[in-house]
């Protein structure tokens, strides 16, 4: 999968030093094993991460370094083996599958790679979708939609299925849907993986845009031009966080580059 | 989630694949439907004999010595005088002794073995007998001891296949009687039996059988109230019996005094149960629909492994997953089930009227009872069938979901 040096990588410093109120990610010596039939597969190691509200981050990294099963942990879908996540302070280890499922439909949202849209289901159907599984008054659904709908300029589209929009515009549907519950962290995994270069920039545009209201983006990408929208950069290689940036995303990235 | 939100989930889901929903609620509404159609044409058989048996039976009662059954033997339970005592109760508007006489009976070539009655007039009223042809027997047979005869329709149409029966001399045994009369049939399958009997004087019989003293068998006509015609009957007959009986323990007394109204709650009972058992037997063609609906619930939990990710990637709990795929089995099974019991109940309404030709009448019965009972079957049957597929579905992993193909 990965074939880059086998450099020892040191947990490094975490950026942003101390801050008096917790942090709204914080994992601390956090370990993940998949498990099949006895045959243990360790895939991260030892990670220890502080991420503030507001940030923009992008997770860099060969394929198979454990990227996305980074960000489905940090963002509930999965659960670590060993080690410590505290979310806005506090510890996640104890909660339950519904406490989880809670924080999915009210603190957070996902963008896929493959966009994951509802088939033969409309645009507005399927950014209402997060809505139904949360507490949004059902008399202001249709106005918060409708406003996702817009901010990623599908107003027009509106009433179209799915599978009747180009590949950006359904990435930019599945937009919609993760900020219609205006969750404070929106997790994407490539978002910009299945685009050409025009839809993909539209796409990081927005993102940019939703960060600059004050949601926190956190974004795994391959691309180099992709990641330079972020204001930090985390590589991580076989697992382990090999460096963590802040700032002139342009010239990390490029480094990142080169370390590959 | 909201039960709104949850229904309206479950609805895209199955109008997502309209055909595959239709074709599969198909068993459903052949299973519901033969319930349906077993129960209705149970209780309408049900109502059919019912009919038939209060037609003949309003305010009978019979009395009977215990363990007779037995033509030709005289049994020494029920004398003359007890019978002279009943007439006297006020509750009592009019008695029919009966001696069964046996016998062979013939006319020229045909012979036949009928139920032979001794009898009286009242007999005719009792048993709602009507005359066709001729008379019935009156007073004076019986006070004069006459050898005459009324026939059954059957055994009129047995003995005389191309005459006239009217006048012609039959022989009981070895007597010679006069056929008087003929009755009407009953015109029931059911009351076949009945039309074969043939009536005598109750004199005669007692000439035949030498039972003088006693009789088989009495058929009395209610005055008013039955229950409280039972209760005078009973305790003046243990009265005169001697038995002392204040718990009404049937098995105490030497007789059996029953109402017809006792006999056809005991076909009630019968036929309730051919009933159950026909509707059991039409439960498992509704298992056989369960099936298929666990089958395409599987499919489509499979078939839309991703779409269930997603949702609890957004947020969806176990149970909100658990529910909309309840609900898409329970709302195929209800759609299956309703247009089931519409054709069950259409399809059982043209077989009763295809029975109603054949046997004379034949009510369709569907009550509201049974239309319930069959949706709940229904309901029932995507509950059962539908949950475990939902089981998987709500247990499925987000993450694991989201990657399937
Ligand atoms: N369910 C699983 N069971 C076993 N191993 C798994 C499972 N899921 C992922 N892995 C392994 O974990 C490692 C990290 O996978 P992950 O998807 O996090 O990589 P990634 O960095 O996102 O890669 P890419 O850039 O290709 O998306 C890989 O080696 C992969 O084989
Ligand atoms: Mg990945």
């Amino acid at each position: 999968m990965s074939n880059h040096d086998n450099k020892s990588a040191e947990a490094p410093g975490i950026a942003g030093g101390k801050s008096p109120s917790a942090p709204l990610i914080e994992t601390i010596n956090l370990y993940k094993s998949y498990f099949n039939e006895d045959l243990e597969t360790p895939v991260l190691f030892d990670i220890n991460l502080k991420i503030e509200s507001g940030e923009f981050v992008a997770i860099m990294g060969p394929s198979g370094s454990g990227k996305s099963t980074l960000m489905h942990i940090l963002g509930f879908l999965d659960v670590t083996t060993k080690g410590h996540y505290h979310f806005k302070g506090e510890s996640t280890e104890e909660k339950v599958q519904d406490d989880l499922a809670r924080i999915r439909a009210e603190n957070i949202s996902f963008v896929f790679q493959s966009f994951n849209l509802l088939p033969r289901t409309t645009v507005y159907d399927n950014v209402l979708l997060p809505l139904l599984y949360g507490t949004t008054p059902v008399h202001e659904r249709r106005k918060r939609t409708l406003k996702a709908i817009e901010s990623v300029g599908l107003a027009d589209r509106t009433m179209f299925f799915s599978n009747q929009l180009s590949g950006g515009q359904q990435q930019r549907v599945a937009i919609a849907r993760a900020l219609v519950t205006e969750p404070e962290v929106i997790f994407a995994d490539e978002p910009t993986g299945n685009l050409d270069s025009a839809s993909g920039k539209h796409v990081m545009e927005i993102l940019q845009n939703l960060n600059k209201e004050g949601h926190t983006i956190i974004l795994v990408t391959h691309e180099r031009t992709t990641a330079e929208h972020a204001n930090r950069i985390i590589h991580i290689q076989d697992g382990r966080i090999l460096t963590d940036e802040k700032g002139h995303t342009k010239r990390i990235a490029s480094q990142v580059k080169q370390l590959k | 989630m909201l039960t709104r939100d949850l229904v309206r989930t479950a609805m895209n889901g199955l109008t997502r694949n309209i055909s595959r929903s239709v074709l599969t609620t198909l068993g459903i509404m052949i299973g519901v439907g033969s319930v349906v159609l077993m129960i209705s044409m149970g209780a309408s058989f049900q109502k059919y004999i019912l009919d038939q048996v209060s037609s003949f039976s309003g305010g009978i009662f019979e009395i009977h010595a215990k363990g007779l059954q037995e033509f030709g033997k005289e049994t020494q339970s029920i004398s003359t005088d007890d019978l002279d005592a009943l007439s006297r109760l006020s509750t009592v508007e009019s008695v029919a002794p009966v001696i069964f006489v046996a016998g062979k009976v013939r006319y020229g070539t045909e012979e036949i073995t009928p139920s032979i009655f001794g009898s009286t007039k009242e007999i005719f009223s009792n048993f709602s007998l009507t005359v066709e042809h001729g008379r019935a027997l009156t007073d004076g047979d019986i006070k004069g001891g006459q050898d005459v005869a009324v026939l059954g329709s059957k055994s009129a149409e047995d003995l005389f296949p191309s005459e006239d029966p009217l006048g012609k001399r039959i022989t009981i045994g070895t007597r010679k009687f006069t056929v008087v009369g003929t009755l009407k049939s009953f015109g029931s399958p059911l009351m076949g039996s009945m039309d074969s009997l043939i009536y005598v004087p109750i004199s005669v019989a007692k000439a035949m059988t030498g039972k003088v003293r006693y009789v088989d068998y009495i058929s009395l006509q209610a005055k008013g109230d039955l229950s409280l015609a039972e209760a005078d009957i009973k305790s003046l007959l243990r009265q005169r019996h001697r038995i002392d009986n204040p718990e009404d323990d049937p098995k105490k007394d030497d007789f059996i005094a029953r109402s017809f109204a006792q006999a056809t709650g005991v076909i009630s009972t019968v036929t309730l149960s051919i009933t159950i058992f026909l509707g059991l037997i039409a439960g498992i063609s509704l298992v056989v629909g369960g099936i298929g609906i666990m089958n395409i619930m599987l499919v489509s939990v499979t078939e839309r492994t991703k779409e269930i990710g997603l949702r609890k990637a957004v947020g969806a709990k176990r149970r909100d997953i658990l529910i909309q795929f309840l609900i898409e089995a329970v709302s195929l099974t209800l759609l299956g089930g309703l247009i089931g019991i519409a054709g069950g109940g259409v399809f059982g309404f043209i077989l009763a009227r295809l029975a109603a030709k054949f046997l004379g009448s034949f009510p369709f019965s569907l009550t509201p009872g049974s239309i319930l009972l069959s949706i709940g079957m229904a309901v029932g049957t995507g509950l059962v069938f539908g949950i475990y597929p939902a089981l998987r579905a709500a247990k499925l992993h987000p993450i694991e979901a989201l990657r399937a193909d």
